[in-house]
């Protein structure tokens, strides 16, 4: 481990850039790819190993419609324009997208005036086709739901939120953008010309800095602005169930609206992988970072999805995640607070994006635009572009959902096409090294594993985790302790079992 | 009274033995139930006095498709010198090819028993195991 | 590139033991067979089973697992199987087309008979849903087999193992004699899930404690596992409050349980069996599928790799005569079935399928017994009995059935 640690933490990095970004979630990594269309240097601070590893991947996934929130709100308006934006930056990036439509369902009468506040609060919102619907039409766009009636939000669709903020990230940083990870920002001071942002590795400066650090982001505003507010974590556990479910759940379930609660119910969403999600809870912390799950929340996440879908298959749960969420209310309040872009009195150029909860991830790309906008707007001499100065870098198309006649032919291009080292995701040994020689210099087995989704199938890497060691250390080098989950606090290994083994 | 339930592991049949004696176990003090030939009761006086084991573990090859040859004691060994002989065999590294039945030491910690390869490695044709990635320089964009 | 041009009599996916034992039997037979594996080496799950215990029915020698593997890989070489290694079957469809993929060449070919012998995946800790935290240091018993056996990797100093059948007890020992620490042995049942001679040799000669009826609830560690608390559970399901404790360890291997890898058989029609998640078949080992055969692992879970390669020759002996227009008799809903009664958990074969006139009956008991009687009765008259001086659900047990005059339902029972 020592090899790794020299690597990171020992280098210092102390230099001035444009605009420093703290946080590589979904939000930073959009304001990072925005930035980067601009000739404008951007560092970006991040103090996990990799980007979009907290709340940004421990998500359901949805790009949301547009009915939760009220019409005047921030949450509301970079809903709206979020998932416009989105779409076409999904599009851009070729990050797999669903419209797959979304059923609000009522489990008896009482729940249907619930549903009418949502329709209600999404038509003022913009949001289309929005109807109540009866059991036939349920069963007709949903087979096996249980519900006396349902709101219909056929513009509610989901995404893959971990490639979307990883193929945002790789593409800024191959525009310039840089990223310090296992980099932690400990606090922003005003200093000749801007801003520092002091991290555990030396000082980052910046004429602007934005604070896009999810659940850490109000203590950081308070070491510029002791006035920024206090956040709370409130964590989601979700359970995964295999693929197999996901060819007979192909739209998101939710519950109606429970009345003060802090999340949106338990609700059951399909992913653009075709496994289903069941989640999330929602329960204050003491935590910012709580990952773990509990078996009481397993078991109500089961019983309450079971309610909605009665025939959901228990025996294919395969995994479980959990996040927090940054919310600005505090437990003895609950529900939900409004997104609060704050800029620092004394400090103009320090933006803090501030409880940055559901719509979140929708809204990242808004967010993103808003504050280069702000920037731009500040007679910076900030210039866009030419189109031949920005390079393109989209995400691969999985290659287990290509054409045959593509395989085939790249394939017969490289034989590495034709290795496929993952059995449950169809993952090939060209997609694993691509992942493995990404622009972010990342090599946890968590990286590797979001990068191409071995690992991430129903036998949790009983194949895969040995082709890809196997590949790992038989023709690049690798040894036992340079197998980490997701950082050098996490080795895999405890080194070689025989001897200093080198050929 | 001493009691211990040993599974017999001569033959198929697996006969779970129920042993008593008092005293130190001897051809004499022992009582064996449960055995279904008579082997099983010279089997169990075995086991309490001096209980074999095969050993059965690995050794590094250089050269080879396979980091790893599995080996084992050509028969069993005085249990309680199993760890004399895995501490003997780890600092062993054979050359590939290796075959099935290869001696890799003829007398395993004074044991008088050899240790064989169990497992065929080929020699490994092409390049040589590259060496690990060089470490350091800053972790950040190619931008 | 894509070769669409082989043909085959019999195709048999998968080269463990029951997949060589079938694809040597097959072509015993006269058949052009092909045997497809995904891995470098043939063998399956054998080669990294560097322990013995193998070979003593069908060698009557003690072998390791690589030994047991060379001998049928030998038998299948000099019977004319051809053998191709590191080729993943991507595709099977239920008219004997199979597209497989390896480095370089995406390839379909078509079989006259497919014997399905894919083995087994094991069960994860998200399947069975183990609370707390997600560290490095959490393994399947059979990923750590082979970090350890093939990869030269330590995975971990302390272990904690749970489930104490063979594999999990094999591992303990194979850990302690490479210097790990095995700090305990959690079993979930009241009585050991392993052989009796695993738990002498793996754990009471290394005075490794087993704690029986316990499991492991919670996993603590953020980034490397730190310790685990079990916890006594009197009744399946329910943990006795207050009863847990904390093992302090950095590695967690869990022994709890294996599935037939039934994704390619499920996407070709074949209709699995849900006690044994493996394909229900009929006396001749063809599933409902015609000309699909399965055996070994991926149809039950064996607990001897020597029963496994004595059903794929059965199964593979099937295949060929198939393959060479032998008629199977009636499709297998309509054949005979074989049910498990009281205190048997499954049978296999599930159902009588062509004439014949007897078929070896596989099957488990539902829990230890000793001086046991196993029956099998039809239509109320006893058509097969056996008598077992012990029974234990992780035992296979096998009985030869006379099947000429057979015409109703059959049951088996233990008493």
């Amino acid at each position: 481990m020592a090899m790794r640690e020299a690597q990171t933490r020992a280098v210092p990095i102390d230099h001035a850039v444009d605009v420093v970004i703290i946080g590589a979630g979904v939000v930073g990594s959009a304001l990072a790819r925005s930035l980067s269309r601009l000739r404008c240097s951007v560092a970006v601070i991040e103090k996990e190993s990799d980007v979009g590893t907290a709340a940004s991947a421990r998500n359901s996934g949805v790009i949301h419609a547009g009915i939760n929130y009220a019409p005047d709100s921030l949450r509301a308006r970079f809903c709206m324009k979020g998932r416009e934006l989105l779409m076409t930056w999904c599009d851009e990036l070729n990050v797999p997208t669903k419209a797959c439509g979304k059923l609000v369902v009522a489990s008896n009468e009482s729940e249907i005036p619930g549903l009418k506040r949502l329709q209600a609060t999404g038509e003022a919102n913009g949001v289309p086709g929005l109807a109540i619907i009866g059991t036939d039409e349920i069963a007709r766009l949903q087979p096996g739901v249980r519900a006396v009636a349902a709101l219909h939000v056929p513009s509610s669709a989901i995404v893959s939120p971990y490639a979307m903020t990883l193929a945002m990230a790789e593409e800024a940083a191959v525009n310039g953008v840089t990223f310090h990870l296992e980099c932690r920002a400990i606090g922003i001071r005003a200093v000749e010309g801007g801003y520092a942002v002091d991290t555990d590795r030396g000082t980052v400066t910046g004429r602007w800095v934005i604070n896009a650090a999810g659940i850490h982001a109000g203590r950081l505003a308070q070491t510029i602005d002791p006035e920024a507010p206090d956040l709370y974590p409130c964590v989601g556990e979700y359970l995964i169930l295999d693929k197999q479910v996901g060819e007979s759940l192909t739209m998101s379930v939710y519950p109606a609206p429970p009345v003060g609660g802090s999340g949106l119910g338990v609700h059951i969403t399909p992913t653009t992988e075709g496994n289903v999600l069941l989640g999330p809870s929602d329960a204050y912390v003491p935590d910012p970072e709580t990952t773990a799950c509990t078996g009481k929340t397993a078991d109500r996440l089961l019983e309450e999805a079971k309610a909605m879908w009665p025939d959901l298959p228990a025996h294919l749960v395969i995994g479980a995640y959990a996040g927090t969420r940054a919310k600005r209310t505090p437990p003895d309040v609950g529900g939900f607070g409004d997104f609060l872009i704050r800029r620092s009195p004394d400090a103009d150029h320090v933006i803090h994006l501030i409880g940055i909860e559901s719509p979140g991830l929708t809204a990242a790309p808004a967010l993103a635009e808003h504050v280069v906008h702000e920037i731009l707007r500040a007679n910076d001499r900030f210039v866009e572009k030419p189109a031949e100065e920005r390079v393109h870098r989209p995400w691969p198309t999985r290659f287990d959902e290509l054409s045959e006649e593509d395989k085939d032919r790249l394939t017969a291009e490289d034989p590495d096409h034709g290795d496929i080292v993952c059995r449950c995701e169809g993952v090939t040994k060209h997609e694993l090294l691509h992942a493995l020689h990404n622009p972010l210099g990342v090599r946890t087995l968590a990286g590797i594993k979001y990068r191409c989704r071995a690992t991430m199938g129903r036998c949790s890497g009983g194949y895969c985790l040995p082709r890809m060691v196997d590949i790992l250390q038989e023709e690049h080098g690798w040894g036992p302790e340079d197998f980490v989950l997701r950082g050098p606090t996490s080795p895999a290994f405890a080194g070689w079992l025989i001897g200093e083994d080198r050929d | 009274m001493n009691r211990r339930v040993i599974a017999c592991i001569l033959c198929p049949n697996g006969c779970e033995l129920e042993v008593t004696w008092n005293g130190e176990p001897t051809e004499q003090s022992l009582e064996v139930v449960g055995n279904l030939c008579p082997k099983g009761t010279a089997y169990a006086l075995d086991e309490l006095t001096h209980p074999e084991r095969t050993l059965t573990t690995s050794i590094r090859i250089r050269g080879g498709v396979q980091r790893l040859a599995s080996v084992k004691t050509a028969s069993p060994i005085a249990r309680e010198a199993i760890v004399a002989a895995r501490q003997a065999l780890r600092p062993m590294v054979l050359d590939a090819p290796v075959a099935i039945g290869q001696v890799v030491v003829e007398d395993v910690a004074a044991t008088g028993v050899a240790v064989v390869v169990t497992r065929a490695v080929a020699r490994r044709s092409g390049p040589e195991r590259p060496e690990p990635p060089s470490h350091g320089g800053e972790r950040t964009s190619a931008g | 590139m894509t070769e669409r041009s082989r043909v085959a009599d019999v195709a048999v996916i998968g080269g463990g033991p029951a997949g060589l034992a079938a694809a040597a039997a097959a072509a015993e037979q006269g058949a052009r067979v092909v045997l497809i594996d995904r891995n470098p080496q043939l063998g399956g799950i054998l080669n990294q089973c560097i322990h013995d215990g193998f070979g003593l029915h069908a060698f009557g020698e003690v072998l390791t697992g690589p030994e047991f593997a060379e001998r049928y890989v030998r038998r299948a070489t000099d019977a004319g199987v051809s053998l191709q290694s590191n080729t993943l079957v991507t595709r099977l469809g239920p008219d004997g087309e199979i597209a497989c993929s390896r480095s370089g060449q995406r390839e379909q070919m078509r079989a006259k008979a497919t014997v399905l012998a894919m083995g087994c995946r094991e069960r994860t800790r998200g399947m069975i849903r183990i609370p707390g935290s997600r560290p490095a240091g959490v393994y399947t018993a059979g990923t750590a087999q082979w970090l350890t056996n093939l990869a030269n990797v330590r995975i971990g100093r302390r272990v904690v193992i749970l489930g104490s059948g063979d594999i999990g007890l094999i591992m303990a020992r194979r850990l302690t004699w490479e210097g790990a620490e095995v700090i305990a042995v959690i079993e979930k049942l009241p009585y050991p899930s392993g052989l009796p001679r695993n738990i002498n040799q793996c754990l009471l000669d290394y005075e490794i404690p087993l704690h029986l009826s316990h499991s492991v609830t919670c996993i603590h560690g953020k980034n490397r596992l730190e310790r685990v608390t079990v916890s006594r559970y009197d009744e399946p399901g329910t943990p006795v409050p207050r009863s847990e404790f904390d093992l302090d360890c950095d590695t967690l291997l869990l022994s709890v349980g294996l599935i037939p890898e039934n994704e390619l058989s499920r996407r070709a029609g074949v209709v699995l069996d849900r006690t044994t998640s493996g394909a229900a078949i009929g006396a001749s080992y063809m599933t409902n599928v015609p000309g699909i055969f399965s055996c070994g692992n991926v149809l039950h879970i064996h607990d001897l790799a020597d029963w496994a390669a004595e059903e794929g020759a059965r199964a593979g002996t099937s295949a060929a005569r198939y393959a060479d227009g032998a008629n199977e008799g009636p499709p297998l809903e309509d054949a005979i079935p074989i049910r498990a009664g009281d205190g048997i958990r499954y049978v296999v074969p599930q159902r009588v399928g062509r004439s014949t006139d007897q078929v070896l009956l596989s099957f488990r008991v539902t829990e230890p017994r000793r001086e046991t009687t196993i029956q099998v009765t039809s239509s109320g008259t006893t058509v097969g009995s056996m008598k077992l001086r012990k029974a234990h659900p992780a035992t296979m047990v096998q009985m030869t059935l006379q099947t000429k005059d057979l015409t109703a339902p059959v049951e088996v029972t233990c008493s």
